[in-house]
């Protein structure tokens, strides 16, 4: 704890140039995203594996709260995205250092200059959504409530990986939590250093097209309209077909069933595209996490050891129940007990 | 011209003085081409004889007087008052335990030099005539900018990284395995590169450039850590650095 707050503290007052800003920015951006990613997976994985609460974790990500934690995400996404490539850039041709400031710069105009049109779409979604006159708002206390569960999840989490930390190190021999020994070449944290650099330039297009899709092109609001088309799913002729490109329901549970059960060419490639995404940001964000959390806790091995625990975890869960969900069907079943959630969800 | 001093005093021997604490010191007469270190000098010898700091050469070589000045890495005998105003704030670099004032503890820091092998390596038989190793002036330029170092601690001690975990290696110890990387002659690349891999080697660098505008010397640090990243990832020094990499005007 100690290093954290003096180096919080020491890094307040030490006068650094650009560049250790850019690096505090890149953390602070890299844990909001990880911090959403987390809600985003478990909440969505629910389209598939409880579709009444999937309409609750929407009509959640549809309150204000939510709406003012999307346009910062959106715009964490976009400076992780844009200083990565700089950090990417300059990793790999080092010479390049003599540019990293005027880069740090340019990072954070392209960052500007693409927020204003995007926050102005994503604007334009809020106020229709604010205008249409049967407009529902969950309150501010149904919204807190709903993450409770997160923010348990959250500290029995922790506490599992302490537990687990603990345990591992009675069991280990003495010599292995004593002093380290000369060390020796690690390769493993080579790998982890070009995924993270590789991963990243590949997520860049990944995540772009996603959040162009989901929250610039149509917003998390459009999910829940009544008839309207689904982004990039093109609509079908067959009205009576469940799927054929309309949210005939207006449920969010039709809406993700409609992506992922489009299929171009025989391949479903919604599924495929968000698997891919899932991955590479679930690995690249969890290891992206165990840096943090291991620059801050070396001092004291089984915390260290735990935060390496919690990450693992993390991860695991992230993937298992996310790539479980895009394995799953979604059915009529599914957007039938999503129609009888949404006739409850605002029942007084 | 006036100057005002602001000094982070400590010592640890005195149960008064045990913490931190600011003292301010007011010289008059100050030209803007004294030097730091000299006014230091006259208020240890003018106002308080306990305050405590290290200097040896007073020239920018021996590398014993880094400290944090006015919130940045430096050496105080290579900064002169028009450098810093007349409002100077001195720190001890952090990272390091502080012995007494202005005086930390250098020896952590020595054991991170220790631990990358700092001395040249070649088993193979003395040349002929028995004298040096020759080395050509085109291979002799990868090593010339990290050879300059003088390990004052300036750049290591103006890393987030190594603030938050003193295991971390830090980037005067990478840069002084960047000068035996990258020569020529040596032959415990291998051996150096391993250490180097270690997740408390480079790995813990994230690219924050503290380092680099702290050095007094004008080293590349962060060029030079991330030769060495790329040196440990391909498992070899050879191709690395290119000839028109590399600084002419120093």
């Amino acid at each position: 704890m100690t290093s954290l707050v003096l180096t919080l503290t020491e890094t307040l007052r030490y006068k650094g140039a650009l560049g250790q800003w850019s690096w505090v920015l890149h953390r602070i951006t890299g844990l909001g995203v990880v911090l959403f990613l987390v809600l985003h997976v478990i909440d969505t994985s629910w389209a598939y594996f409880y579709p009444e609460l999937y309409v609750k974790a929407i009509a959640v990500y549809q309150s204000p709260l939510f709406t003012i934690g999307e346009f910062a995400l959106v715009a964490c996404v976009v400076y992780h995205a844009y200083n990565g490539l700089r950090i990417a850039l300059i990793d790999f041709k080092p010479v390049w250092w003599r540019h990293q400031e005027k880069a740090a710069r340019y990072v954070l105009i392209a960052t500007a200059v693409t927020l204003v049109p995007v926050f102005v779409l994503m604007f334009s979604h809020v106020l229709k959504h604010y205008q249409s006159p049967d407009v529902q708002v969950l309150g501010l206390d149904a919204v807190v409530e709903s993450q409770i569960p997160f923010i348990a999840g959250f500290v029995i989490a922790g506490f599992a990986a302490l537990l687990l930390s603990a345990i591992t190190m009675a069991i280990l021999p003495k010599s292995a939590a004593g002093p380290k020994a000369k060390p020796t070449g690690s390769q493993i944290e080579r790998f982890w250093w070009s995924f993270m650099r590789l991963s990243g330039v590949l997520i860049i297009p990944l995540v772009f097209g996603h959040l162009a899709a989901m929250h610039v092109l149509q917003g998390v609001f459009d999910m829940t309209v009544a008839g309207m088309t689904v982004v990039g799913v093109p609509v079908s002729g067959d009205a009576t077909a469940l799927w054929n490109g309309i949210n005939a329901s207006g449920t969010a549970v039709e809406f993700v069933g409609e992506r992922w059960n489009h299929l171009l060419g025989g391949v479903a490639i919604w599924r495929v595209f968000d698997a891919a995404l899932l991955m590479l940001v679930t690995i690249h964000g969890f290891n992206g996490l165990r840096y943090v959390l291991t620059d801050y806790t070396s001092f004291n091995p089984m915390l260290k050891r735990a935060a390496i625990y919690l990450c693992i975890m993390g991860a695991v869960v992230l993937l298992v129940t996310g790539i479980g969900a895009l394995l799953g069907t979604i059915d009529q079943t599914a957007v039938d007990m999503a129609k009888e959630a949404t006739a409850k969800l605002f029942a007084p | 011209m006036e100057v005002t001093f602001r000094i982070r005093r400590q010592n640890p021997e005195d149960p008064a003085k045990k913490k931190p604490y600011w003292q301010e010191f007011t010289l008059q007469n100050v030209a803007e081409t004294d030097r730091v270190l000299e006014l230091m000098h006259r208020i240890k010898w003018e106002q308080d004889g306990t305050l405590a700091f290290r200097r040896s050469c007073s020239h920018g070589i021996c590398g014993s007087d880094a400290m944090r000045i006015n919130g940045r890495n430096a050496l105080a005998c290579k900064l002169l008052v028009r450098n810093v105003g007349s409002k100077i704030q001195l720190e001890p670099i952090l990272g390091l335990p502080v012995l007494k004032d202005l005086i930390v503890d250098m020896e952590p820091f020595f054991d991170h030099y220790r631990s990358i092998m700092p001395y040249f390596v070649n088993n193979s038989p003395v040349p002929a005539n028995g004298r040096e190793r020759i080395q050509m002036p085109e291979d002799q330029v990868f090593m010339n900018d990290t050879g300059n170092c003088i390990l004052c601690a300036c750049c290591t001690t103006s890393c987030p990284s190594f603030w938050a975990n003193g295991k971390y290696v830090g980037p005067a110890a990478i840069v002084q395995a960047h000068r035996f990387v990258f020569d020529t002659r040596d032959e415990a690349t291998a051996e150096r590169l391993d250490v180097l891999a270690d997740p408390d080697g480079v790995w813990r660098c994230r690219t924050i450039y503290n380092c680099t505008p702290a050095c007094p010397r004008g080293i590349e640090v962060t060029k030079a850590i991330g030769e060495v990243k790329l040196a440990v990832m391909r498992g070899t020094n050879k191709g690395v650095i290119k000839a028109s990499d590399i600084k002419v005007n120093h």
